[in-house]
């Protein structure tokens, strides 16, 4: 009985999903953040949505809401598995974490259960050693990482996140062995790590790293990118110095809605959220922030989904 | 003394207009369930947006500090913590206000907060530097060895049976682990989908706390009028501030330990009140009071709260990284002002930061004075039926335990918890030990899992847990901690079988 | 009080702890259930050790439960328990909160039922109840909660 009505239910949906698209949308919008209130995410999700109230945006202001825990795997599961599709419930995605983890498995969502919107921003992820560390270059790491087979400790923001990534590629691209420690609490604790002398070594966000080299606190040694940062003209990337390592593990940010939002709701979506991220009160506040800017539309992001999957999938096969 | 010149800027008008906006706001928030301070700073930031920066900070430092001490509110009046770092003001304001000292009550937890909420801003102000380096000093092994010193608090934070009392820390450190491990990424004991997410602590919190006193008013009946009105007699002013300084060590002890617990990262917050609360009894020469409506209990835990909250701003001041949830989402008020704390804070943007600072210095204070006149209220506000009372705390606990993440499945977990801890309650066990268990279980697995990566790779596990000063300091404290609840156990028990066999 | 009404909460507890060690010395990947052996090792011993002393009649401490009490409580458990496992999602949040604080009142309130005026009271305190609740948190603070019908 329940799955009749459940049913009707759905048919009822798709004949007006349509129409209501019309009025789309007609009421505040939530937004989903997989990681905890004033994490890089979340404060960068703020920002980005802080004038979806204006006209020329969606017209009505979006909400963000807080479900952490586990690297994110906690609140993407909820979004895949009991946010609503009506487009009244986005969520902001993280890639290659959430590709990473479904590849790993053990959750309830892959690539396929969430439909793109745009991406409002590119993290790459650098490799950190504290202010007074002896390594000056990536040679320097990978020298003590062949001399001291795993013995050389660096943190990072959990498993099958961007950190990750970007370590076991960093191992890979040297033929080195060393020991990636992954932390509870995000990028904050990771670099807590490094600078308290914890770890030997991490690898961070490229905006936490440059606020906390800002401070005085620590080296960058490389950026895990294909070029190099604008707010870090003179650290060198990782190919630069030797080192095959591509832009996989760039934290890709951006938004997302359920597989199943009807589809006149989502090229509204598609085509007003790119030009709210390039909003200039948006702009000047990322970038007071430090925070990296890089608006992709709807279809770049699929391109660079299908890519990130292949990718991780042969980087983590043998895992 | 640079910090004086900047006074100034906080007694403008629009500057104390936000002052008094924020402190009388955030009072309200923190007495309500399930708004905890951080989420309390996190609905303020959009307000920010429009404001200048300095304006911005001195409404979230206001917010930040009286959202701690409202908290105080309705762990006193209504036996629910509005946070963890609450709970140990339950243990002895709710007794109080039972008493019908409720008035008493809070105006003691109000001017102990003002004393060590002013003590730790001015630490901040003075030894920043200094109390970084300290900060940074907790490493894996050493948050591991700290959490344990917690658990052996849980054995004597209920007096009544220590076996009870320790079994239902068990239980909490078991519920911790529901959900997704957060290292690995494992699931773990999900046996319903509303546990997908873990259990999220402040919902357990009120469930645990509220629940069973809402069960408790129901199982009384309709009772006839008169007998069952929580009063509130008044209580001078005058007489609470003797009695705070009559006091001195549980003053002291509080704000000592509230503010070095609350400058270690991640741990701090939560556990300085409990801490704080169980120090004051080993210290005590009237420890057997505790727990029974004694005003040390409310004078350190309540010290020891609001102390904390100028050092745990240390490691994002100084180092840019911040210590606490609370202190993160700060560090979102900061960037979206383009202003990035570190060591040059203070010379790149003395006005924002110094006036930051001295706004929460005047915060503790005029928290104070309104949280006064609330203890004042509250004698009239009190005198609430019970059948009234139920039917409110009902309904807040539905609506806090919901609005912590905006989840049903949070609400069902706290209803659950709620109704099981009622339950036990009826046959010894307690709740306070149980949620000590549920918020240093994570903390405990998380630091000795990264410990041991670390120290496998290093200089092996005995080395890394066991060497070094401090490892051996918290060591000697855990170890002095057992002994010593030990000992207390047998000669209280010895005391009451000589009464038992007396009488 | 009985010794029984301590056997079967106890023995409760001991068998959460032994299923939750079975749980943990059992599943995958053992790595992830370090902790949780742990505990539910110190979990199992001390419930036994519970469940041994109420078995035993040592069990001293908590107040039990009467008749009477239960008599006095069911009632109100099962409106709070359809408020908050049915009521709150379906009907939305202000709107059943609205109608489980007037039952409640209505059920505890010792007022007598037979007069008007008690009934008036009663729809007074629940009206500036939802009134300072609403105000405060869906208008000034925008929190979202479930709103289904009404409001």
């Amino acid at each position: 009985m329940r799955k009749l009505l459940a049913g009707a239910a759905m048919a009822l949906m798709a004949v007006t999903g349509a129409a209501s698209a019309q009025g789309y949308p007609d009421r505040p919008i939530m937004m989903m953040v997989s990681y905890g209130a004033g994490g890089a995410t979340d404060f960068q999700a703020r920002i980005v949505t802080m004038t979806a109230g204006n006209e020329d945006a969606l017209g009505m202001p979006i909400a963000i809401i807080n479900k952490p825990g586990a690297g994110g795997r906690v609140g993407w599961n909820w979004f895949a598995t009991q946010a609503e599709a009506d487009g009244y419930t986005l969520a902001a995605y993280n890639v290659p974490h959430f590709i990473a983890q479904s590849i790993k498995g053990g959750v309830q969502y892959s690539a396929d259960s969430f439909e793109p919107i745009a991406n409002w921003g590119a993290d790459p992820a650098v490799f950190v050693v504290a202010a007074d560390s002896p390594f000056n270059s990536m040679a320097d790491v990978v020298a003590y990482a062949k001399e001291n087979p795993g013995k050389l400790t660096f943190s990072g923001a959990g498993l099958f996140v961007g950190h990750h990534i970007a370590a076991l590629q960093i191992e890979k691209a040297a033929g080195v062995k060393m020991s990636y420690i992954p932390t509870k609490g995000g990028g904050a604790a990771a670099m807590k790590a490094v600078i308290a002398g914890d770890v030997m070594a991490g690898v961070n966000n490229l905006s936490d790293a440059f606020r906390a080299r800002e401070a005085g606190s620590i080296k960058i040694l490389g950026v895990a990118d294909l070029e190099r940062s604008s707010f870090l003209p003179d650290v060198p990337t990782m190919k630069e110095q030797g080192l095959d390592v591509d832009n996989s593990s760039v934290n890709y940010r951006g938004i997302m809605v359920p597989k199943g939002t009807p589809q006149a709701v989502i090229d509204k979506l598609a085509e007003k959220v790119p030009e709210m991220f390039r909003n200039k009160r948006v702009q000047s506040k990322m970038k007071a922030g430090g925070s990296p800017i890089l608006v992709m539309n709807r279809d770049e992001v699929k391109a660079m989904w299908a890519a990130r999957q292949k990718t991780l999938e042969k980087l983590l096969a043998g895992l | 003394m640079e910090f004086i010149g900047y006074f100034g800027a906080v007694f403008e008008p629009a500057a104390f207009g936000l002052l008094l906006v924020g402190t009388i706001g955030g009072l309200i928030l923190g007495a309500t369930p399930g708004l905890s301070p951080t989420m309390a700073v996190a609905l303020l930031i959009p307000f920010t947006f429009q404001l200048a920066p300095a304006h911005g900070l001195i409404l979230l430092g206001a917010a930040y500090t009286s959202t701690v001490a409202g908290g105080a509110v309705s762990a006193i009046l209504l036996k629910i913590p509005g946070a963890p770092a609450n709970i140990a003001t339950t243990l002895d304001g709710h007794e109080m206000a039972k008493q019908g000292r409720g008035a008493e009550a809070l105006q003691l937890s109000f001017l102990a907060s003002a004393v060590g909420g002013v003590f730790g801003v001015l630490l901040l102000i003075f030894l920043t530097p200094v109390l970084a380096r300290w900060a940074l000093a907790f490493g894996p092994s050493h948050l591991f060895w700290l959490a344990i010193l917690g658990v052996t608090v849980i054995g004597s934070l209920d007096s009544r049976s220590v076996v009870k009392g320790l079994l239902s820390g068990c239980i909490g450190l078991w519920l911790a682990t529901i959900g997704f491990d957060d290292i690995m990424g494992a699931q773990r004991f999900i046996f319903h989908p509303a546990l997908g997410g873990g259990i999220n602590i402040i919902a357990a919190l009120i469930g645990l706390f509220a629940i069973p006193q809402v069960l408790n008013m129901f199982a009384k009946g309709r009772q006839p009028l008169g007998g069952e009105v929580i009063k509130v007699q008044p209580h001078s002013l005058g007489a609470s501030m003797r009695e705070l300084f009559r006091r001195p060590r549980a003053l002291s002890i509080g704000t000592m330990t509230g503010s070095i617990i609350g400058l270690i990262p991640g741990v701090g917050g939560q556990i300085a009140g409990l801490v704080a609360y169980d120090q004051a009894r080993k210290f005590s020469s009237e420890r057997d009071k505790f727990g029974t409506g004694h005003s040390e209990g409310v004078i350190a835990a309540e010290s020891a709260n609001n102390a904390m909250v100028g050092p745990s701003l240390v490691p994002l001041l100084t180092l840019s990284i911040p210590g606490s949830p609370t202190a993160a989402v700060l560090l979102g008020g900061l960037l979206i002002h383009g202003i990035f704390p570190g060591p040059d804070l203070f010379n790149n943007y003395p006005d924002v930061a110094w006036t930051f600072i001295n706004s929460m210095l005047i915060g503790q204070i005029l928290m104070c004075i309104f949280g006064l006149y609330i203890a004042g209220l509250a004698a009239r506000v009190a005198q609430v039926p019970q059948s009234v009372m139920a039917a409110v705390v009902l309904g807040l606990a539905v609506f806090g335990s919901y609005s912590v993440q905006s989840s049903m499945g949070d609400v069902y977990v706290m209803a659950a918890l709620g109704v099981m801890m009622f339950f036990l309650e009826r046959f010894g066990f307690s709740a306070a030990p149980l949620v000590l268990g549920l918020i240093l279980g994570p903390i405990a697995e998380a630091n000795f899992i990264q410990g041991s990566m670390i120290a496998n790779a290093t200089d092996g596990l005995a080395v890394y847990f066991f060497s070094g000063t401090l490892n051996i300091v918290l060591i000697a404290t855990v170890v002095l901690s057992i002994v010593y609840s030990a000992w207390m156990e047998i000669r209280t028990r010895r005391f009451i079988e000589k009464q038992e066999a007396m009488a | 009080m009985s010794r029984l009404q301590h056997v079967i909460p106890s023995g409760i507890v001991a068998l959460v702890g032994l299923w939750v060690a079975y749980i943990s010395y059992t599943a995958q990947p053992a790595e992830a259930f370090l902790f949780p052996r742990l505990i539910s090792t110190v979990f199992v011993v001390l419930s036994l050790w519970t469940f041994g002393k109420a078995c035993l009649g040592w069990s001293r401490v908590g107040q039990g439960l009467s008749r009477e009490m239960l008599v006095n409580l069911v009632p109100g458990l099962l409106v709070a328990l359809v408020y908050i496992f049915w009521a709150a999602r379906t009907v939305g949040f202000y709107t059943s909160t609205t109608v489980a604080f007037f039952i409640l009142l209505s059920l505890y309130d010792p007022a007598p039922h037979s007069e008007v005026r008690s009934w008036i009271r009663r729809i007074i305190i629940t009206a500036g109840f939802m009134a300072v609740m609403y105000g405060l948190f869906a208008q000034l603070l925008r929190v979202y909660t479930p709103r289904e019908v009404f409001f």
